[in-house]
């Protein structure tokens, strides 16, 4: 069955945190915490206590691009020296350690960051083309509870977030 | 402009880092206010920015025609005030990384307010550092000639070369900067977003990546954010150590000293954290931000001016001492003429506005007090250009060769092109505050949250809002200061 | 492939100077300066600057340091009481020359700091400087303790040669415009020459086939140019030269900053020895009575 998503605001977070409570409490049948997304002016590291450990990625990419960027780096300087004999420079070796490791410190940096941020676009799910719903006072001062939610669900869910004083409801597909 | 000097107002200004009580509708207000009408100075500094630039561009192209020759520069003077402001700019980069990347991690919530337009300065002090190595080569038309780029004769650049390890690590530091501040200011410009009309709603829509707040954004974009800044210290240490290797990797004397790269950290900390003091006057009075980029937070900035100032110091004279207790006949020599010889005005000047003015520093009424500590950061930044200076010039002056010790003062196109250096700045980052908030709307609210939920204890009745009705009475009764009614989120 | 090139020749790569390289020498080309014969005339300034189309910079110019003078005349007062006190800039005695061109070093400090790798080690034991790769950066001369690297700050060329003066121009060699550094080249368009007559005949350069500009002209022969390869791999090259033999009589070794002399009495030295640079010109003190 297609699923709709559905977004209540709230005027402060203790209210969307009671909500949350409700949902986990299972006051609408077949509604679970897994449902729920809040969307907040600002970040709430106690919704690990109510929501649980919703894990982050983003370290994985991180190490990956620090791999890569210390193989690739290396890799690539020492094989442009080598390929280049003819000039031997100063009394140092072909391939100086002491310079190729800053190169490959930097191209570590470099890489780790470039992978990071790919990380953070795709593990928080940025340049999605699908509409969400969404409320330009979240960016000011209030807070958003959204579930994604088949059909049947939706009234009950309605009449629970009204009983905690909702601010106002929007669904998808209606303005 | 609002009623933002009220009484209410003012005290928590003067005392508090931030007024803990503001309403976040105004937080967005105030900033988004910002970036439509700052005041008259603004558009005056922007003036002076784009005059002192067009100096730059005369020089330059006089230079382009004519040769090196003009600036002064000769045999065995090759380099000068190129390279000496080269360093300067690139130390002044290394602020935003202290305030966005090292109090972060320690987790000292003040610099929440005033990190933005450090990091802005960050990346903008980057590329006007990066000008330098460009506008000082002898043909500039072939300066791609040092990036690694893969050729069909075959042809790389020297990876020996610490000019090469600057190419590399003033190019990640860009990068890695201007992706930091960008990833930063999400969350500010999904604000902006929201707010815009027209081409900028697009514009900013774009920029904005599609943020919208949820959990999982987030949470992820906080795990980003650290592991980015955790990458950035340790990345902005070793740029400056390799600009010191510049030096430090030369056998000249003067130069070839070991403890330059800790040296040249401590001053780029130095004069990044001096010229944080002076853009944060500026834009204080600019964009009318008297409630968050408050006296306290100044006055932090300034202790933290002063701890960096002090190491600074005690590197310089550990350096003296470690060429007099050398005893090396060379460098004993240019030491004692940088003291009395034709550089000894200059020298003392650095002396007295690097080690003796912070001193101004430690005096809280002196601290307090916007026009002086105005004046005493940018006499600060000019202490540690002198530095600069000072490290490129006299070795040049008196190296090994006897023969070929010669004095030199730099001519007009040189001092154009430095002075050119600070409105080719000025322009981009008065720019930059225009079009993207200067001041962290999301971390601000975030501190307010945070510094609230210190002072409450109690999770269930700290909220952003309503908190004064909502059963924080006790503590509102603990805070005298606390007005009746606090502002909440009326506007919910 | 490169990354098969990299794990096969590892150690090769790794050798630096000190290990003995990986570059093998065709010739190591040097020179033997005696300061007892030098009477600080300046040919060889002259010879240098007719050789090598140095550009002549005029009167203003030069005294902005703006000279390119490669080879360059200094003058110390070594022994200040011999002279009238009064007149020290003019005594009567005691005045020292020492004739200063690139001492190719070994180990040059110029090399490793180039951001292009303009300059370099030529298997013929040359520091080269490759004007086409030059952007101009000066690092090069900055790191050079002997300060014997000159850069074109002007388009000398404009006014250095007026018409006919041009028609003198070296056709061997090129002139240089703005922008580039240069410096002695041991008059390699000569060295190119002899080489490609040797190869021509199929056989080996001789020793005295050829000199420099400025060895060629000194009129007192205080300047012996040839090949140390023989000091560099015993065995090696192309015979013992008069050079290497001057190098072997004064006991000065190459490779070393510090020399075992066995006899006191010998007059060789290399300037900054203690640098390390390895310079490749051996000068031999002048001796005074007193």
């Amino acid at each position: 069955m297609k699923k709709k998503r559905i977004l209540a605001l709230y005027s402060n977070f203790a209210e969307a945190m009671a909500v949350i409570s409700d949902v986990r409490d299972h006051k609408v049948a077949g509604v679970s915490l897994d449902d729920v997304t809040v969307i907040s002016p600002i970040e709430h590291p106690e919704l690990v206590e109510l929501l649980g450990d919703r894990p982050s990625h983003i370290r994985k990419f991180t190490l990956s691009g620090a791999i890569t960027g210390i193989t690739l780096g290396f890799t690539w300087i020492a094989a442009a020296q080598a390929n280049f004999l003819v000039q031997p420079q100063g009394g140092k070796p072909v391939i100086p350690l002491p310079s190729n490791f800053v190169l490959t410190y930097e191209l570590m940096i470099l890489f780790s960051v470039f992978f990071t941020l790919a990380g953070l676009l795709i593990t928080a799910r940025l340049l999605r083309r699908r509409p969400m719903p969404y409320s330009a006072k979240v960016g000011v001062d209030q807070v958003g509870i959204e579930l994604e939610l088949e059909e049947k669900y939706i009234e009950p869910m309605k009449k629970l977030f009204l009983a905690r004083q909702a601010l106002e409801i929007r669904e998808e597909g209606r303005s | 402009m609002n009623n933002l000097n009220t009484n209410a107002a003012l005290t928590p200004e003067q005392e508090k880092d931030i007024n803990e009580d503001i309403r976040w509708a105004k937080i967005n207000e105030d900033v988004l206010h910002s970036m439509e009408s700052p005041r008259g100075a603004y558009w005056l500094s922007i003036i002076v920015c784009l005059a002192l630039l067009s100096l730059a561009v005369i020089a330059e192209i006089h230079q382009y025609l004519y040769g090196l020759g003009e600036a002064n520069l000769n045999w065995p003077h090759m380099w000068g005030l190129y390279i000496a402001t080269f360093i300067f700019w690139i130390g002044m980069s290394h602020s935003g990384t202290l305030l966005s990347a090292i109090l972060h991690i320690i987790h000292a919530d003040w610099r929440k307010p005033i990190y933005r337009f450090a990091e802005a300065m960050t990346t903008f002090t980057l590329l006007t550092a990066m000008l330098f190595p460009v506008i000082h080569l002898g043909r500039v038309w072939n300066m791609y000639w040092v990036l690694p780029y893969f050729s069909d004769r075959g042809i790389w650049p020297n990876f020996r070369s610490p000019l090469l390890w600057d190419a590399f690590a003033i190019s990640t530091y860009l990068t890695s900067s201007a992706l930091f501040l960008f990833m930063g200011s999400i969350p500010d410009l999904a604000i902006v977003r929201d707010s815009a009309r027209g081409w900028r709603k697009k514009l900013y829509a774009v920029l904005a990546l599609g943020w919208r707040g949820d959990d999982r954004q987030w949470r992820n974009f906080r795990v980003a954010y650290l592991v980015l800044a955790c990458f950035l210290i340790p990345l902005a240490v070793s740029v400056h150590s390799i600009v010191a290797s510049d030096f430090a990797m030369s056998i000249m004397p003067g130069w070839h000293i070991t403890s330059f790269p800790p040296y040249f950290v401590a001053g780029a900390l130095y004069s990044g954290c001096a010229g944080i003091i002076t853009l944060f006057v500026l834009l204080r009075y600019f964009f009318r931000f008297e409630a968050y980029m408050t006296i306290p937070i100044l006055e932090k900035t300034c202790k933290l001016t002063f701890a960096i100032g002090m190491v600074w110091t005690y590197l310089t004279f550990i350096e003296f001492a470690s060429v007099w207790y050398g005893h090396n006949a060379v460098d004993k020599e240019l030491l004692l003429s940088k003291f009395s010889g034709p550089y000894s005005i200059w020298f003392w000047q650095m002396l007295f506005c690097g080690s003796v003015l912070p001193f101004m520093l430690a005096v809280e009424r002196f601290r307090r007090s916007i026009p002086i500590m105005f004046v005493v950061s940018i006499l600060l930044n000019y202490g540690m250009w002198l530095e600069r200076w000072m490290i490129v010039a006299p070795t040049l002056s008196q190296g090994y060769e006897p023969f070929a010790f010669h004095v030199i003062f730099p001519s007009w196109v040189q001092w154009f092109i430095v002075a050119g250096s600070f409105g080719w700045f000025g322009l981009l980052f008065l720019i930059f505050v225009k079009v993207i908030p200067s001041v962290s709307m999301y971390e601000v609210k975030e501190m307010i949250y945070h510094r609230r939920h210190l002072a409450h204890k109690d999770l269930s009745t700290v909220m952003h809002s309503r908190s004064a009705s909502a059963g924080g009475n006790a503590a509102a009764a603990a805070d005298p200061r606390r007005t009746p009614g606090t502002p909440g989120l009326e506007g919910a | 492939m490169s990354l098969q090139n990299i794990i096969e020749n590892w150690s090769s790569y790794r050798k630096g100077a000190e290990q003995g390289g990986h570059h093998n020498y065709e010739h190591l080309w040097g020179m033997v300066i005696d300061l007892n014969k030098c009477t600080g005339c300046g040919a060889c300034v002259t010879a240098c600057y007719a050789e090598n189309n140095l550009a002549v910079v005029g009167h203003e110019k030069y005294s902005r340091n703006l000279g390119m003078n490669w080879l360059r005349i200094e003058r110390y007062w070594d022994e200040p009481d011999l002279g009238e006190e009064s007149v020290a800039e003019y005594q009567h005695h005691g005045a020292s020359f020492l004739p200063m061109h690139c001492q190719h070093c070994s180990s040059a400090t110029c090399e490793p700091v180039c951001p292009v790798a303009a300059t370099y080690h030529t298997p013929d034991g040359l520091n080269a400087q490759v004007y086409n790769r030059c952007v101009g950066s000066r690092y090069c001369s900055n790191n050079c303790p002997y300060r014997l690297r000159y850069f074109n700050f002007y388009s000398y060329y404009e006014e250095s040669w007026p018409a006919p003066l041009h028609m003198q121009l070296n056709p061997d060699l090129t002139v240089r415009d703005k922008g580039v550094m240069e410096k002695c080249t041991f008059c390699v368009q000569r060295i190119r020459t002899a080489k490609d007559t040797a190869r021509r005949e199929r056989r080996k350069v001789r020793d005295g086939e050829f000199t420099t500009a400025c060895a060629q002209t000194c009129p007192t022969s205080a300047m012996t140019f040839g090949d140390l390869l023989t000091l560099h791999t015993p065995g090696g090259g192309v015979g013992e030269t008069e050079a290497a033999s001057l190098w072997k009589k004064h006991q000065v070794e190459l490779g070393k900053s510090r020399q075992q002399k066995q006899n006191p009495e010998l007059r060789g030295y290399r300037v900054f020895e203690g640098l390390n640079t390895d310079p490749r010109v051996l000068f031999l003190e002048r001796v005074r009575e007193v």
